[in-house]
């Protein structure tokens, strides 16, 4: 009698909508993703490369920012928070996870520059552990933290044990927190996440090749490459973002890469 | 006041570890000869005494054992035995270089009185083999020239005259160049100057004799400085078993907490910082610290913070043979008004602080952090990371935006390198980017490029360093970094070298 009611119980407990999303404000990209990144779920971002891991940890910082609402009214913003669902309902922390070796190799968090992202620095916590296995103990821990918005992962290469990412999956999936890890290498094992992406840098420069380069008064740009090569939600895909500051989100960058090549020689016309 | 004397803690030390074959002394250098310092009893049974030359300790009897003394490792095994003294009071103070001091005060009850501590704490040196000699009296100096010059014994306060009267006078602790003095003028003993002409005592030995006097008396205060803080807040428990499971020791735990949170609650004080001493049966003391990073008197708290010291300490517990007494110690007490807590963005906080606390128990303080904008302009030294624990509030950042947002600050780096790393650059005279550069052995073409900010060093101060200018640069595959030059070109002239180029930080 007493463990049916319990289960009833349970049953009225979990929310009727599930989790919420944090839609990144592209509709092609949110589509796909079933209207945004799933909240209370393990996503996977890996860099392209090792040098491009600063890059992927932007492309996740910009996961994690808080969605800004410009140009709408005050309540129009508190509709749109309300909807967001358990967003709203956790803390704005956000927790910072990283071996010891990773200050070395690739420096500290600098609070000015995550600024840049949206992210207020006196909410962010920086972990630092020893071994592995303390960060991974560590992640689950501040996983299940309810003040916790989002949990960020710092993996250096090697294999990751499938059980503990398991684990910190069912972790984000009880708190309904925001679980990202950030590796270096792109992986190929399997794995419980909900998304795995590989982000790199996308250079705009570049595309003017063979043109006299244009120097200072470029304006750089916080591109990335994303490809979207795991979603447990829908079909994959491939796109190259920009960051935009001042609006706090992502956008399309549209032809960043030239869409042909302009053939400069052409001999066969002029005979014909 | 007790005051006990490890009259042969050198030897006993030695003796400890392994068993001496023949009667020991310990040897040391003093004014450049090697002169006895401590003997055993079987060598003062062969009428050798401290201070005498080794030769002559040689003469006297040639089938001794010599050890080189080793004054770390005596205070070292002081120190600990003072630290298991702590089981009876938590006023405890090393008397350099063999003794103690306990202020029973108030303590000795929970024995069951002075005679039953007296034996209490006679049974365990015995058992852990030290020679000793100990006293109690009303005062400092009393219980120690009892203890070192006098019959040792348990005696009550008021009476200090007539109990000093018979020592000699190095039982007031003087110099030994002022007893000698006294000597050589007749006085020798106590009783020799308790009625004695103040005037001219003072006039010709100075203060010390006469306030050293009355110290012993109890005409003048004498302070007890504890070798270790004494904890506002105290809850211990002894077994008739020993325990030493680790259930068992959180259980005490839990506890203690819950009889601290009581004595917590009628002040309205919240702990800080708590420590767990576990007291072995063999003597030894595990001490185990844990932070929070508000007050906090919750009891499954406290029990879950030590879940993780545990489980973060290297080694394991190390009961040994078990722990026969637990205490549980508030280091660091700080208000804690009482709070609403279920509605609104308290409990969240709190959430947040009791995850910090235990990630700070498991992995250290050092180890979880928040990041600080501090008051400089220079990048390094523009913020800071500072355990977590220590924090609340802002950091800073309030100011950095408004100082960003009026400045017009060019976009800082997402990872900051801990030190600016020199590279090869080859850049534009006198003051552009880059062309390229190598860094970390990778060759980087630059194809944009933006500044340069040029911060200045520290020029009010000597180890200021020369003023940098910063470029944010993208190389031909998209990677973007933050560096720097150091210097300018039109200095060459004035020899100070070659402007030098670091990188600084990775943009996203």
């Amino acid at each position: 009698m007493i463990t049916q009611l319990r289960q009833r119980l349970l049953g009225l407990q979990r929310s009727p909508i599930g989790p919420g999303t944090r839609p990144l404000g592209i509709p092609a990209i949110d589509a796909i993703l079933g209207g945004g990144l799933i909240y209370g779920a393990l996503h996977e971002v890996a860099a392209s490369g090792e040098a491009h891991f600063p890059t992927a940890m932007g492309f996740v910082l910009g996961l994690v920012a808080p969605p800004q609402i410009s140009g709408t009214t005050y309540r129009q913003q508190q509709q749109t928070l309300r909807n967001d669902g358990v967003c709203m309902q956790k803390g704005k922390s956000i927790v910072w996870l990283a071996e010891d070796m990773v200050l070395v190799e690739s420096g500290a968090p600098h609070g000015a520059g995550l600024d840049a992202f949206g992210i207020q620095p006196e909410y962010l916590v920086t972990v630092l552990a020893m071994h592995r296995r303390d960060l991974l103990w560590a992640m689950e821990e501040a996983l299940r933290c309810r003040a916790v918005r989002a949990v960020i992962g710092e993996l250096r290469a090697g294999a990751i044990d499938a059980v503990a990412v398991r684990r910190l999956s069912l972790a984000a999936v009880e708190s309904g927190s925001l679980g990202l890890l950030l590796r270096t290498t792109p992986p190929n094992d399997a794995s419980a996440a909900a998304t795995r992406w590989i982000v790199g840098t996308a250079s705009k420069t570049s595309v003017i090749a063979g043109r006299e380069r244009t120097r200072n008064d470029t304006k750089i740009k916080t591109r990335f490459t994303a490809q979207l090569v795991r979603n447990r939600r829908g079909p994959v895909g491939s796109w190259i973002l920009e960051w935009s500051e001042s609006d706090g989100q992502f956008m399309l960058a549209t032809h960043a890469q030239p869409v042909a090549v302009q053939a400069f020689d052409r001999p066969h016309r002029q005979v014909a | 006041m007790l005051s006990l004397w490890l009259c042969r803690l050198s030897t006993d030390r030695i003796a400890r570890s392994r068993e001496p074959s023949a009667p020991l002394v310990v040897t040391g250098k003093r004014a450049n000869i090697e002169v006895v310092t401590a003997v055993d009893e079987a060598a003062e049974r062969l009428g050798l005494s401290p201070g005498i030359a080794l030769a002559q300790a040689h003469a006297m009897s040639p089938s001794i054992e010599t050890t080189a003394e080793d004054i770390e490792a005596d205070v070292a095994l002081l120190e600990s035995i003072a630290d298991w003294c702590l089981r009876y009071t938590p006023l405890v103070a090393c008397d350099p270089s063999d003794g103690l001091l306990l202020d029973i005060t108030g303590c000795a009850h929970l024995y069951g009185g002075e005679t039953r501590l007296v034996a209490d704490l006679s049974n365990r040196l015995d058992r852990a083999g030290f020679a000793y000699s100990l006293a109690i009296a009303g005062t400092i100096g009393a219980a120690w020239a009892l203890a070192h010059f006098g019959k040792p014994g348990s005696y009550p306060c008021g009476n200090e005259r007539a109990l000093l009267a018979p020592l000699p006078l190095p039982a007031l602790r003087l110099p030994a160049d002022t007893v000698a003095g006294l000597a050589r003028v007749g006085l020798k003993r106590i009783d020799d100057i308790l009625d004695f002409p103040r005037a001219p005592l003072t006039a010709r030995f100075g203060s010390q004799v006469l306030s050293q006097l009355d110290r012993a008396l109890g005409l003048e205060h004498e302070p007890l400085t504890p070798r270790l803080p004494v904890a506002p807040y105290v809850a211990e428990q002894r077994f008739a078993e020993p325990i030493a499971r680790e259930e068992d020791v959180l259980a005490v735990t839990l506890r203690l907490a819950r009889r601290l949170q009581i004595a917590l609650e009628r002040r309205g004080d919240g702990a800080r910082r708590i420590e767990l001493s576990l007291f072995r049966t063999d003597g030894v003391v595990r001490r185990i610290a844990a932070g929070t990073s508000r007050p906090s008197r919750n009891p499954e708290d406290i029990r879950a913070l030590f879940v993780e010291r545990f489980a973060g300490l290297n080694d394991e517990l190390d009961p040994g043979f078990g722990f026969d007494m637990a205490r549980l110690s508030v280091l660091v007490a700080e208000p804690a008004p009482p709070e609403q807590i279920g509605i609104g963005r308290g409990e969240d906080t709190a959430e947040l602080c009791r995850l910090v606390d235990r990630l700070s128990a498991r992995l250290g303080t050092r180890r979880v952090r928040r990041l600080i904008a501090q008051d400089s302009h220079i990048p390094e030294i523009a913020e800071t990371a500072l355990p977590a624990q220590m924090l609340n509030g802002d950091h800073g950042w309030t100011a950095f935006r408004r100082y960003r947002d009026d400045s017009e600050l060019p976009p800082r780096p997402l990872r900051l390198l801990a030190r600016p790393e020199p590279i090869d650059a080859v850049a534009e005279v006198p003051d552009g980017p880059p062309l390229r550069f190598r860094w970390r052995r990778a060759l980087h073409e630059v194809v944009a490029a933006e500044g340069p900010e040029r911060i200045d060093g520290a020029w009010w101060s000597e180890h200021g360093g020369p003023s940098r200018d910063y470029f944010r640069v993208e190389d031909r595959s998209g990677l973007r970094f933050w560096l720097f030059r150091t210097g300018l070109y039109r200095d060459l002239a004035q020899s100070t070298g070659e402007p030098k180029w670091f990188m600084h930080g990775t943009f996203a």
